[in-house]
Order: C-alpha cells, then structure tokens, then sequence
C-alpha cells in the first residue's frame, strides 16, 4: 500500500489539475497495483462518508465523551490493528462498490463512477485503525479528509460531494443549507438481509425529493386543502428539494446500464415511498419527475399508510425521510434510515407542532 | 399562494356529508366556504381494514396496451400509454366489484363514523411509475377511491401484499396468484370477459365455489381418485369432522365481520353485502358436511345452492354476484359465457399440474 496519498485539495486551474493528474497517473501506472483507479471527482458521483457511519464506533465515542481526548486517542492506537465493527452506511458503501464493479465491465474507461471519501472530524492518529479497518473489510476509499475538528463542508465542495452522510445533525444541516445533498443516518433496531448484488435507494417525496411547498400545506391548512391545492397545480412541476441531484445522479448511471441493454438486470433501483394518495396527489408528483427528465423504478403512494411494512419487503440499503416519526417507524422493522433536516417537518413530530425550539447538543 | 374557492373540481367521491372525521376548525370552515368540493374522506390504516389488491389489467380494460406490450416491446408500450394519458381505461372486470366495495364502505361510514373497519383497495401493478398518471386519471374520471399504490416497475408484488395485511388479491397474471396463495393469501385470476351483466349498485354480492375454495380440496380428491359414491359415503362418515379451511375462507371470514356490524345496527334485511355458496355437491348426500363446517367456523352465508352436478351458469345469471370464485376453469368458463364476472382459483387437486414435477414448491397444505 503506498505511503503517498493523492493531493486532497482540488487546484483551480485547469491546467494545474492535468498535470497534477498526469504525474499521478504516471506514479500509479508504475506501482502495478491492481487496484483500479479513482476518479476524477467531476466525472464522479462522489459520496462523503463520516467515520462513524461507516463504522461502528459507538464503544470509542462512550470513551471520548466520557474520559476526554487523549484517552480516546490512545485507546484507538492500543486497538489500531482490530478493525472496527461495520456501522449503518456499511451495507450502502460495499452496494456502490458492487455497482462500480459493473459499471468497469461495461465501460473500462469511464470516470462516471462512484467514488467514496472519508470525511471525518477525527484526530489523524486514529487515522490508522481506519485504514486498518478499511483494507480489513476489503473497501476501496482512497480518499480521506481527517479534519481534526473543523467543519468539512469546505472539503465537500471542493469534491463536488453529490452526498454527504453523517451522524452528526449539525454538519448535516450546514450542508444542506450549503445546497449539497446530506442526511444524518441511523441504524436499524434489528438487521434485515440485504441485496449484495444491486444498490436499492428509497426516497421520501415531500421535503427530499421535492421542496416542502406542499407540506406547509398540509401543516398548516390540513389535508384537504392540500388535495385542491395539488389537484389545481398538477401541471406546475414542485420545486426540486435536497436530494433530487442524488436521484439525478443515481439515474445517470442507471442509464448506462439501460444503454447496454441491462435494465431488467439493472444493479440500482430506486424507490419513491410517499405517504400522498394516488388518485388526490399523486399526480403531481409524477408529472414532476417526468418534467426532470428522471425515472424512478418503484412508486409506492401510501395514503397515510405507515412506511415500515413496506420498506420491510424493499429491503433498501438506505432511506431517506425529513420526518423523524417515519425514520423512528422503518428503524424498529430493521430498515437502515437516514434523516434529512430539511423544510417545516422539523418543526413537527407526528403532526403535532413542537412548541420549544430543538435542544442543541 | 392563496387558496381559491373550488374551481373547476368536481366533486369528488360519494356525498360525505355525514362524516364527522374533522376537528372543529375544520367544521367551521366547511360552514364558511360550502362551496368547496366534498371532502375525501381518509384511507384506513391497513390492519383495520380489509384490503382488497387488485392489479391494474383487472382494474381496467387494458387489452389493447397488453398487445402493443407483447408484440412491440416495453418502450413503444409507455410511449402509447403517455400519448393517451388524458383518455381514461374502460372499465376491467373488477370494476364493478370495487365500486360495490364502496358502496358498502358509504354504508359503513353512515353507521359507523369513527371505525376504520372498512374496505381499502390498493392498486398493486407491475406497471412502470410513468404509466401511473393515466391510471389516475382513469380513477378520478370514474370517481373511484384508489388512494394506495404499488408500481413495482417489473418486480413482483407479493412483498408488498403482505405489507398491506392483503385479504383478496386480484390479478390477471396466474403466475403471481399462485405466488400469493402458496404464501396464504387469498387470490384469485380475473380474466376480461365480453359479456359482463348489470350487477347491483347498493348490495356486494360475492359467490363461492365450495370445494378447493371455501373448503380444502380433500374431498375433491377422494372424489376424483374414487368416483361418486365413495365420495358420498366419505362424507357421510365424516360429517361431524370438520373440512380444512380453503383459500378465500379468509376473505370470507372478514366479509362476515362487515355483515355482523350492519346487523348490529338491525340491517339484517338491508344489509349491503350478501354472500352465496354454489356448489356442485348434492344436498342430502353430501351438503351437511360443508354447513356443518361453516358453522363450526361461525361463518354465516347468505344463500347456498347445491346444485348435484347441475351447471351453475344459470343459477349465477339468477344471482348477479359481482365476482365468483371457483378454482376449476372449465366453471369459470361457463359463468363467463352468460356473463357473470368469474375468477379462477389455481388451487388443489382440480389443477392437474400442481401435483406433478413442474411446481416444486408444495401446494397441497392449506394457506394459512
């Protein structure tokens, strides 16, 4: 494994990037490692990962909390060769990895890969148990940003993050509030069986997809009125929320495979799960979609049915929801969620308004 | 954006104006505005209701979209469909049965505002998510009340059907209801007929086969392996011995639990659902059994006819149920013939290939 780790930062220049490439590829070229490559991050679909979504850290982050820094630090040197237990986003990393390995049987040459980044607020001696970790489990994450306390959102533009997935809600919402798609993940009560062989997504529709126009809606007038409003406005497309890019990018790929004719054998499929009806507002949803020039294999419109169930049977190696009751629903029946803090839903829990401002941490 | 006074909606669904599912805000403001479309009222949370599958093909008349599917492929088959998005499907044969269904459901609501005991019916298609806002627009043209969907783009429905606590599954596709019957769902194929009889408006009127639906096919065996008269003797010597529960005794155990609310409410001679048993058993030689069986399950039926072998296309055109379930074709083909909406269950003996190596998968326990 080299020692030399590729430059983290993106330089402005074009110029300046191809020459940094080029010497880079020459040095990898050299090596005769048959680990492929990474890709250039805006050919990529670049997912950020913190450290404790991938891993589980929940034993280390008790010591930290609990006996300080140094004692964290130096528990982690102590362990530095047990590789750490897989977290919530395990299952999703390893489904990209599977697709990416399609995807090069396909197109040998193609940049338009996934490409996962450690993106972690961790002291860089831990840096070590995490490498340990990830060549233990076999991931390919080349890339690390080990910001030793600073807010990474600087580090997820400048990789042109097209996600960004976390454990930790403050980051999460700075970068949401920076326009980059972003959830904070939790892992499931118990622990379904899932595909190894194609990446499942599910989104919400309201407020993740779409923006949270119609929710306030419903929040504020009550259902009906929503029917009416959606009914009036069916042909007026909603406007696009925070993880529609990630849709985008998710179908750019899936489009690929469709070109080689392998959508039946398709290795991503994605789910819409929406608590909206058919019949009363369904139908501006789909219209939306279909105006964004996006697919979407599976729609399930739930009328107000709870989500668990289904997600259950889907199976999805991630969730995502704005509303905490959903996530809290999926969780218990063993579906891995993540949150997205986005739009009036947060200031809801099960319908009834929160009356005192969230509690910071 | 400001919220407008109805526009152009129509109203939309049966007349609610019973209902009282609103909190007092707002009632008050139904008072303020009446000119507002009547309100929907909201789907039942899946494990109160009765839910009810059907399958877009069944829904609707989709012949013509099936056959550009098949010979054209599935790209020129979305293309038609988006192209004729405004025109809505005709009615499929288990139109007139979903709209009984909420018929009863009206009924129900009257009674009982506050019960989520009701039908629910949930579109389970196979259909692709672009193929969706025609089947909306079908279903908002004929103001039917579809609100929970599946579009499963490809993949097989059973998962979800569990998900939604299923009672009755309805499909065009054989396939996929032998799937749901093997893991204890109650399903049945429907098929487009030519013929399809004016069926009533206020009273759900379900039939049933007996053997190898109601009941298991253990007798049907003896019957096929043995002749007649062993048959007979069998059952009469068993008659205290209750059968084995078929596949659709769930559904009709949960149409049972609908009628005794409405008798509840002494509208035993109005009640809107009305089921019947018709089946080829003779009465004296063999009927006890199959009553006795009903009753040691407590399950009421309306009707039942012992028709000793006589055809029972007649009796049907008689009856007009909106759907009847018999698990042998050569049945299901004679009540098509004169128009009643019939729909085969693939299961037990009567199937001929289930027993041999084609199927691997065991067929002969009972669901459930």
């Amino acid at each position: 494994m080299s020692e030399i780790k590729l430059t983290k930062s993106a330089p402005t220049e074009d110029n300046g990037e191809e020459k940094d490439w080029a010497a880079a590829k020459a040095f990898f070229d050299n090596l005769k490692t048959n680990k492929p490559r990474p890709p250039k991050p805006r050919y990529a679909v670049t997912i950020a990962v913190s450290s404790r979504t991938l891993f589980n850290m929940v034993k280390e982050r008790k010591i930290y909390q609990d006996e300080g820094l140094e004692k964290y630090v130096a528990y982690q040197m102590e362990h530095e060769n047990e590789p750490l237990m897989p977290g919530a986003a395990f299952p999703f990393v390893q489904a990209l990895m599977n697709v990416n390995s399609r995807l090069r049987e396909l197109y040998p040459d193609s940049e338009e890969l996934f490409d996962i980044v450690l993106m972690t607020n961790n002291h860089a001696q831990v840096g070590v148990r995490l490498i340990n970790s990830i060549n233990h489990y076999d991931l390919s994450i080349e890339r690390f940003c080990m910001t030793g306390g600073e807010s990474p959102i600087g580090y997820l533009k400048a990789y042109m993050t097209n996600l960004y997935l976390s454990k930790d809600s403050d980051k999460v919402t700075e970068a949401i509030a920076e326009g980059i798609a972003a959830a904070t993940m939790f892992t499931a009560d118990t622990e379904n069986e899932l595909s190894k062989t194609q990446l499942r997504v599910a989104f919400d529709g309201d407020a993740v997809l779409f923006s949270d126009e119609s929710e306030i809606i419903v929040k504020q007038h009550g259902l009906d009125t929503f029917f009416e409003h959606e009914k009036e406005f069916e042909n007026k497309p909603l406007a696009q929320g925070p993880l529609k890019c990630f849709l985008e990018a998710l179908g750019k790929l899936q489009r690929k495979f469709i070109a080689k004719n392998e959508r039946l054998n398709c290795p991503i499929r994605t789910f819409l799960v929406t608590a909206r009806s058919a019949a009363s507002s369904g139908a501006r949803v789909l219209k939306t979609l279909r105006s964004w020039g996006l697919e979407i294999d599976e729609a399930l419109f739930l009328a107000g049915a709870p989500k668990g169930p289904l997600l259950e049977k889907i199976k999805p190696h991630i969730f995502f929801d704005d509303q905490m009751f959903h996530i809290e629903g999926a969780q218990e029946l063993g579906t891995i969620s993540a949150h997205v803090p986005y739009g009036i839903g947060q200031k809801y829990h099960k319908g009834k308004l929160i009356e005192q401002p969230p509690k910071k941490e | 954006m400001s919220l407008k006074n109805g526009p152009t909606l129509t109203a939309r669904g049966p007349d609610l104006a019973s209902i009282s599912n609103r909190t007092p805000l707002e009632d008050a403001r139904m008072q303020l505005n009446p000119s507002t479309p009547t309100r929907k009222p909201k789907p039942p949370k899946p494990e109160n209701a009765i839910t009810i599958g059907v399958s877009a093909r069944v829904l609707f008349n989709m012949e013509k979209e099936q056959q550009i599917y098949q010979q054209q492929g599935l790209e020129d088959y979305i293309k038609y469909q988006v192209e004729h998005e405004t025109q809505p499907f005709n009615p499929g044969p288990a139109f007139s049965f979903v709209k009984a269904l909420e018929a009863v459901n009206t009924r129900l609501r009257e009674l009982y505002p506050d019960s989520e005991e009701l039908f629910d019916v949930v579109l389970m298609t196979n259909n692709h998510a672009y193929v969706g806002l025609r089947l909306i627009n079908t279903i908002n043209h004929h103001q039917l009340f579809i609100e929970r969907f599946c579009m499963t783009g490809g993949n097989s429905p059973i998962g979800y059907l569990k998900a939604y606590h299923t009672n009755l599954y309805l499909s065009a596709d054989p396939a996929k209801v032998r799937e749901a019957l093997e893991e204890g769902i109650a399903a049945a194929t429907m098929f487009t007929q030519e013929k399809m009889t004016q069926v009533s408006d206020t009273q759900l009127r379900v039939a049933f086969d007996g053997d190898a639906v109601l009941f298991s096919d253990e007798s049907e065996r003896i019957y096929k392996a043995h002749g007649l008269d062993k048959f007979f003797e069998h059952e009469k010597a068993h008659e205290n011995k209750p059968l084995d529960h078929g596949p659709l005794k769930g559904f009709l155990e949960a149409l049972g639990k609908l009628q005794k609310k409405f008798y509840g409410k002494g509208q035993r001679m109005d009640c809107p659902i009305r089921t019947y048993l018709v089946t080829a058993r003779s009465a004296a030689s063999s009927g006890t059994r199959a009553l006795k069986t009903l009753r040691s399950w407590g399950l009421e039926i309306d009707e039942a006819l012992f028709l000793a072998g006589a055809p029972k296309g007649p009796m049907l055109e008689k009856i007009r149920p909106h759907i009847f379930f018999d698990d042998q074709m050569f049945h299901v083909e004679g009540a098509a013939e004169i128009g009643t909406v019939a729909c085969h269950v693939p299961y037990g003996i009567a199937q001929g290939v289930t027993k041999k190596g084609i199927n691997d998968k065991e067929t002969s326990a009972a669901p459930k």
